[in-house]
């Protein structure tokens, strides 16, 4: 490969920056993914259907497939790598997955949780019935769905708990 | 011979939900946490394609775009000259391989082996395959390949006139008493047609693999139900010996019976690794997942019930056909519930594969029992309403007391306790029994039932145990965990049988360098290795308490005991006298770094040869009907649709459904598991279909938006109750299939609710508005 059908950028992934050099149309999951080794973020479809490559950039859920590497530069990029706190604290939506038993394989897992913090903040977990439209971009073969209705249901509760005691 | 207690250390933070009685989460049936699911919350689980290899290159298929002929011919030069190109792969400069001998053990003929086709049986078949050094290279670089056609006409599927009656197989044919007559002479009978359509795994992890040679050896990293099976595969087609290839696949992500075997692609990437002299990585596009390999064939069956007044059935005549490839065999067998459900005297079932051009059609959970549940259990409510007697009542009246065919007593059947607990679950009994009779609005709303079943598949297992000086327990097998806790029942299993807690054991799965196993197919795998890990545990246990009570550097040699208690991690005498040690306080003082138990559950005489062809083949698979009892799970659901009397949209409300599937090692697992099936099945009831596009042969929506699963927000709240109890006849443990079963049933259970709700009676699935409107 030669340099010139490179480009060099700059991504901000988890509060950490990484610098590299690469066609522009690499796909920022494949950035993640196969040049970053970042491979948390799943590839299910690579054509935008699925939900597994959710990622969030400035706060907001993006299929990572479906965005250039070059599109996200200069933006806050949070994969589920970056998710737990420093220490290894879990999320309360990953907590959550596991307690609920949200997950079979796991494949879709990564995408789900991230598109469940995501919904919780979006302010659309209010009932079940709206987690269920709200979640239902992510798709699940094992059919962990109630399981993730009763973890997001979780995770929303404990979250506007703690919000309440902060404030 | 050796007292173990895990309950004493830990608290009630351990302790499972009150319907565990007074099991705690670490034991065997308890509702242990998934033990792999921190690395898969976290993104840590790194999946087989995930691993990060120096010096890959990337390959990416071309596929064939007509359904039959030939290539005429490919040209190469533009994609030759593509930037990052190494390699464009056709069947002219393709190694020659040798075939492989197939599951079910039998030789392979001497003929030579091309992943890559020149006669064209389907669209979809791989032609060329273009490595670069990049993937976006390489997928630029295969747009460019230009492959000519010589076109043939095709049958393009079971409904094509060209098709024909096809082949009869035989060995499916199953006959008692004097069908035909007893129908004839039946006061009520009933005759339907039933079709399922081409559906697909759609495991969330597309196939693929990365194949890297260091001279001789080869390893490939590919998801895999089947290490031990998909190694000799790929050892046979390079020729090579079984030893020279290593599998590894840690977590699977998802498979439904289609990541068993090794398919063409990764001979392509084998092949491209080898030539190129470096490792290759593919991965199949999500279009390409329809036809690298086959999903459920297309159906159509015919189900003839004739009964007497009371609705007791006399004969059953069932036909089945099921479609095949042009030059492989898939026999879905389509009798396999029709022939044990329920008594009959009198039954006849046959059944003839057709051959289309497809490619060859293979396992989606629960082959055979899942459409030939659809079958019966949609043609057994029809007689219900016939004699007009609830679909429940009929079932009951014409209760199996044991295996009609084999004519054996099951070893359990808690299919009676499986439709009294999930119709009081449901509220069954409310139920208005004539259709159109329930509604809410515009919403017209139906009830039904269905059951299902499906055999206990048993095969032998072997598992290698180690005690380690640290005190922690190592677990190894080449078996997998594709999301149905095998990490999580085998350290249960390990943590009670030698007394640590199950946090404090370690199992590794996924590598053929471990212990050998079987496939993961036909929910086997949990009788099968809990087995092996209780036997191989057992024998460490063994050892160590051996070595305590013989080893003159032991605390205790003195004591003269001649057993010894191990709990939570520490030894003791069971008497409470004596020292009191942690296991790795033990292994300090006799000096031994571990302790390593090889168990296996296959016959003492067995040769190495034995063993070689039960781990790489299924031939020495044993018959669930083998010895005195006919071994089975049952489950009955219960559904609620609501049917749009404008629209005719079906919406699932509510599904019931009571579930025997033997002891559950991890209720909390198998639940998910059981749910997971009857979700397939709303999907499979409602939305699944795979659409051929009749002009072209070729299955035109081949992605995730057109082929409809099922999402979120198409599934209600799921109630799964279980009914089993142990079953000493199906494995080592009591436990009975889980995975499979769920699913099976479900599709007849709605569409029996859908004429419930409308009086329309839908017996070819997906059931989509335009059939009810």
């Amino acid at each position: 490969m030669t340099s010139k059908t490179r480009i060099p950028i700059q991504l901000q992934i988890n509060g950490h920056r990484h610098e590299l050099k690469v066609e522009p149309r690499v796909t920022l999951l494949d950035a993640l993914r196969d040049h970053l080794g970042l491979t948390g973020t799943k590839k299910g479809c690579d054509q935008g259907q699925c939900g597994a490559c959710t990622v969030h950039i400035d706060g907001q859920r993006v299929l990572a497939c479906l965005t250039l590497a070059a599109q996200a530069e200069g933006r806050a990029i949070t994969s589920i790598e970056g998710l737990a706190d420093g220490d290894g604290t879990l999320h309360a939506v990953q907590a959550a997955f596991l307690e609920q038993d949200a997950f079979q394989c796991g494949y879709c897992t990564p995408g789900q949780i991230m598109s469940a913090v995501a919904c919780i903040r979006e302010g659309h977990a209010g009932s079940d019935d709206e987690i269920r439209e709200y979640m239902a971009g992510n798709l699940c073969r094992c059919g962990a769905y109630p399981h993730i209705v009763a973890a997001v249901r979780q995770a929303a509760l404990e979250i506007a708990s703690s919000m309440e005691t902060a404030s | 011979m050796t007292v173990h207690d895990v309950r004493s250390r830990h608290g009630d933070s351990k302790r499972g939900d009150a319907s565990d009685g007074a099991i705690f989460a670490e034991a065997v049936g308890g509702r242990l946490s998934r033990v792999d699911g921190p690395a898969k919350i976290t993104g840590a689980a790194k999946y087989a394609v995930e691993q990060q290899i120096d010096g890959l290159s990337h390959a990416v298929l071309v596929e064939s775009t007509i359904a039959a002929g030939k290539v005429r011919s490919i040209d190469t030069a533009a994609a030759e000259s593509a930037p990052g190109v190494l390699l464009v792969l056709t069947p002219d400069n393709a190694l020659r391989l040798n075939t492989a001998t197939d599951w079910l053990g039998t030789p392979p003929p001497d003929i030579p082996y091309c992943p890559l086709a020149g006669d064209i049986t389907f669209s979809g078949q791989h032609v060329a395959a273009v490595v670069a050094e990049s993937f976006e290279q390489a997928v630029a670089a295969a747009a460019l390949v230009k492959v000519a056609y010589d076109e043939t006409t095709a049958i393009v599927d079971l409904d094509d006139p060209k098709a024909g009656d096809g082949i009869p197989i035989d060995t499916m044919t199953k006959e008692w008493g004097d069908a035909q007559a007893a129908f004839a002479a039946a006061p009520v009978r009933i005759c339907a047609a039933y079709n399922t359509p081409r559906e697909y795994q759609a495991p969330m992890e597309p196939h693929g693999l990365i194949a890297k040679w260091q001279g001789d050896r080869l390893t490939v990293w590919e998801p895999s139900q089947w290490l031990d099976g998909m190694a000799r595969t790929y050892a046979e087609w390079f020729g090579v010996p079984f030893e020279n290839v290593r599998l590894v696949s840690p977590f699977i992500g998802g498979g439904f019976g289609s990541k068993a075997f090794a398919y063409g692609y990764g001979a392509v990437a084998a092949m491209a690794a080898k030539m190129l002299g470096r490792p290759v990585k593919l991965v199949v596009t999500r279009p390409q997942t329809f036809t690298a390999y086959g999903g459920r064939a297309a159906t159509r069956q015919t189900v003839a019930l004739g009964a007497n007044a009371e609705g007791r059935i006399q004969s059953i005549v069932h036909r089945g056909v099921n479609e095949t490839s042009v030059d492989g065999m898939w026999v879905e067998p389509l009798g396999s519930v029709t022939s044990i459900m329920y008594a009959t005297p009198n039954f006849s079932s046959r059944q003839n594969v057709v051959r289309v051009n497809t490619v060859v059609p293979g396992a989606l959970r629960a082959p055979g029992e899942n459409p030939s549940a659809f079958g019966i259990e949609s043609a057994i409510d029809e007689l219900a309403y016939e004699v007009g007697i609830d679909p429940l009542e009929i079932r009951l009246r014409n209760y199996a007391e044991q295996d009609p065919e084999a004519k054996k007593p099951w070893s359990t059947r808690q299919l009676r306790e499986a439709f009294a607990a999930g119709a009081e679950a449901f509220g069954w009994s409310k139920r208005a029994p004539e259709p159109r009779s329930m509604r809410d609005g515009n919403q017209l709303i139906g009830w039904g039932v269905a059951a299902g079943t499906y055999p206990v598949r048993r095969a032998y297992g072997e598992a290698m145990v180690r005690i380690l000086a640290d005190g922690s327990v190592e677990v190894e097998s080449s078996s997998i965990d594709m999301g149905q806790g095998t990490y999580t029942i085998l350290a249960q299993t390990a943590a009670e049988v030698v007394g640590v807690p199950a946090e404090d054991v370690v199992v590794k799965l996924g590598d053929s360098r471990y212990a050998r196993a079987g496939v993961t197919g036909g929910s086997r795998l949990a009788g099968v290795m809990t087995g092996a890990v209780h036997k191989a545990a057992t024998a460490a246990l063994d050892q160590l308490v051996g070595l305590a009570i013989s080893d003159p550097n032991s605390p205790f040699h003195a004591l003269q005991a001649n057993t010894l208690v191990v709990a939570n991690g520490r030894i003791a005498s069971p008497r409470g006298d004596g020292p009191e040690v942690s296991i790795a306080e033990l292994l300090g003082s006799v000096g031994r770094s571990q302790i390593e138990a090889m168990g296996d559950t296959m016959p003492a005489n067995s040769t190495a040869d034995d063993r070689y062809k039960n781990y790489t083949t299924i031939a020495t698979a044993l018959s669930h009907t083998e010895g005195d009892y006919s071994r089975h799970s049952w489950c009955a659901h219960f559904v609620e649709v609501r049917v749009d009397e404008d629209f005719g949209t079906v919406r699932v409300s509510r599904v019931v459904s009571g579930l025997d599937s033997g002891r559950l090692y991890n209720p909390k697992l198998a639940e998910s598991q059981w749910k997971g099936g009857i979700i397939m099945g709303i999907g499979q009831a409602l939305l699944e279909e795979g659409i051929v596009d009749r002009r072209h042969g070729r299955i035109v929506n081949n992605n995730l938006a057109d082929y409809l699963i099922a999402t979120n927000a198409d599934i209600p709240d799921i109630e799964v109750i279980s009914v089993g109890i142990p079953d000493p006849q199906s494995s080592a443990l009591g436990g009975k299939g889980v995975g499979e079963l769920g699913i099976v049933g479900v599709a007849p259970a709605i569409a029996n609710a859908v004429f419930h709700a409308t009086g329309k009676r839908v017996r070819d699935l997906p059931i989509t508005l335009e059939k009810l409107i």
